[in-house]
């Protein structure tokens, strides 16, 4: 039984920032039809900011959420305004090559963190990261539990901001329909600038409270793409609710997969699960739900 | 000189680059075993010699390449020293055996898993993980439950850091935490392990006291000009530029072939150890030489066995709860 707890612990917990990895993806594909492929690499840029900050002004990773948010949101603006926005106007052959954009962004990204800081590893280690407390027999550790209450925290206020605001609902708008959004007199080129910069701010924070937790090195950025990719499907292409049930599944099941099949099947359980939600649910989580 | 990032297509695509474009005579590296494979292997079909320092899945040199040869003992070597230790001093009845599920990884959780057997060491665990995962919890408490006496580990540096970190949280508490070298020796090990890494046992390949000459002054020097520890992974790559430059003087030219025939007639000291080429078992082009163990106190890595050449004193029996500031 505690072994199960304890899993189901961990998975909960690594769920929470899977979720918060997942919400920026899913938004983007909402508004914008495509699949940010440079998500994970965006969370890389959002980790080195912090472990800069961390390294040199010996600035909390938490407190550089202040910073590494408004940084990514500036670099979502630039991203979408000058290097995805012009690509709607051209008609290519592949209709999609947005998304073909996304792939040369992140290669970019990660060459130019490599040229900077090396391959080496980063981390950042601070007073807390070594404390535990137990709830009955199962153990949890700090970093992880403020990790998990930051990505909620975020999510819910990202769920106010859709829902309350008037750019928020804009967005929902331009998500369910774009033409009749545009009708309405909602500017979507900007809204989908917004929404951009948004994702890319989200994902930098998942990357920030991720980092006392986990490591950095320039290539992290593509198993995490990976895993936003796998949650958007999951929880339904573009349906933020879907996105957080997405992460907390995948985590969950990653966790119970390496303690009951093995932990070098880890990535295969994710994989076999996104296989089957495509073959038997697809739509995703969404169908479920009448959100 | 050239980044291969530690993966393996682009391992193969910069060894190319060198070789064609750069025309480079001898290639020299090869870090991760995986990597140094497919680099292994760009090096023989292009005819280049190519010296591995650190690479060390055991089939690297079982291919019958004879332009590969490899200055660091096979995998499979590492562990002798810890065998003689654990026989010797903590006498265990089981042993659970984690390991990365790379070229390094399996080579070497295989040959200690033949190791145990022998020695009569029931392994009550025997698991892969995919390098690079966030949440070790759900094996280690797997480890827990199964409550061996040993816990043997080979993992590259961060992984090896998270196993001990998360092994603390959960206060697991095997006799002894033993690494297979790799990450375990790495001086970024105490940093990012933190507490987690005090006295925790790995196998290596050299240490700064041996009595090898130039061994202390190497250390010196390094820790003078990088401002941090080196270990044997440095050692390695410290010895095998030696080797290169004094393989280059005595070829008699700069052909892959002489460069090669003065590659096979090697023998030399370095401040790693003698290295000289042989063939033996299935391997070619292969230096032997002997392992060590160390362990890790007050976040220094310290010579423990063989005791003959140790200057301190082991750890043992640990109190990790203690060690890891729970009491």
């Amino acid at each position: 039984m505690t072994v199960f707890l304890q899993s189901l612990a961990s998975g909960i917990l690594i769920g929470g920032i899977y979720a918060l990895i997942g919400i920026g993806m899913t938004l983007i594909m909402g508004v914008m039809g495509i699949i940010n492929l440079a998500h994970g690499q965006l969370m890389m840029v959002g980790m080195y900011i912090t472990y800069v900050l961390f390294a040199f002004l010996k600035i909390d990773p938490y407190i550089s959420l202040l910073v590494s948010m408004p940084a990514l949101f500036l670099v979502g603006v630039v991203i979408q305004r000058f290097l995805l926005n012009p690509l709607m106007k051209i008609e290519a052959i592949l209709p999609e090559n947005q998304v073909l954009m996304t792939v040369g962004i992140g290669m970019v990204l990660t060459e130019i963190a490599r040229f900077i800081f090396s391959s080496d590893y980063k981390s950042t280690t601070t007073a807390f990261s070594s404390q535990v407390f137990f709830l009955g027999t199962i153990s949890l550790n700090a970093p992880m539990v403020i990790a998990f209450v930051i990505a909620v925290a975020l999510t819910l206020i990202l769920f106010w901001f859709l829902l309350k605001t008037d750019l928020g609902r804009s967005i929902r708008a331009t998500a369910q329909d774009k033409e009749a959004a545009t009708l309405m007199g909602v500017n979507s080129g900007r809204i989908t600038i917004i929404t951009y910069a948004l994702g890319a701010a989200l994902v930098a924070a998942a990357g920030t409270v991720l980092l006392p937790i986990f490591y950095l090195f320039p290539d992290i950025g593509g198993p995490f793409t990976l895993k936003a990719f796998v949650i958007t499907i999951l929880g339904g292409l573009g349906s933020t609710v879907g996105a957080i049930f997405g992460g907390v599944t995948l985590g969950i099941a990653e966790s119970l997969g390496a303690t009951y099949f093995g932990m070098q099947y880890r990535e295969m359980v994710g994989f076999v699960i996104f296989l089957l939600v495509l073959i038997f649910l697809p739509g995703g989580l969404k169908r479920l739900t009448k959100i | 000189m050239e980044d291969d990032t530690g993966r393996p297509e682009v391992g193969r695509s910069v060894a190319e680059k060198l070789i064609t474009k750069d025309k480079v005579v001898i290639l020299g590296g090869g870090y991760s075993s995986s990597v140094t494979a497919a680099v292994a292997g760009v090096a023989q079909q292009n005819r280049l010699p190519f010296l591995i320092n650190t690479g060390s899945a055991d089939d690297i040199t079982e291919k019958g390449f004879d332009y590969v040869f490899r200055l660091n003992p096979a995998a499979s070597e590492y562990s002798a020293a810890v065998e003689d230790f654990l026989t010797t001093v903590v006498k265990p009845k089981t042993v659970a055996i984690l390991y990365e599920n790379s070229k390094f990884g399996t080579s070497s959780a295989k040959a200690f898993t033949e190791s145990c057997d022998k020695l009569g060491i029931k392994v009550v665990l025997n698991e892969g993980y995919e390098h690079g995962g966030i949440d070790y919890k759900p094996i280690l408490i797997k480890v827990k439950q199964a409550n061996p006496d040993v816990l043997y580990m080979v993992s590259y540096l961060m992984d090896a850091a998270l196993l001990m970190r998360q092994s603390r949280e959960l206060k697991l508490t095997p006799k002894v935490f033993i690494g297979g070298a790799a990450g375990f020796t790495l001086p970024e090990f105490p940093q990012n392990a933190g507490q987690a890494a005090e006295n925790v046992i790995s196998a290596t390949l050299w240490h700064e006291t041996l009595p090898l000459p130039g061994a202390m002054d190497y250390f010196k020097k390094f820790e003078a000009k990088y401002k941090k520890d080196t270990e044997y992974h440095g050692a390695e790559a410290y010895a095998a530029a030696y080797v290169i430059a004094d393989v280059l003087k005595r070829a008699k030219s700069f052909g892959p072939e002489d460069i090669k025939q003065a590659l096979k007639e090697t023998d030399m000291m370095t401040v790693f150890g003698p290295v000289k080429f042989v063939s033996y078992g299935k391997k070619a082009n292969q230096n032997k030489l002997s392992p060590y163990v160390v362990q890790w106190q007050k976040g220094n890595l310290e010579l423990i066995w063989p005791k003959e050449l140790a200057k301190t004193k082991y750890v043992y029996p640990v109190n990790w709860l203690k060690v890891w500031g729970y009491e």
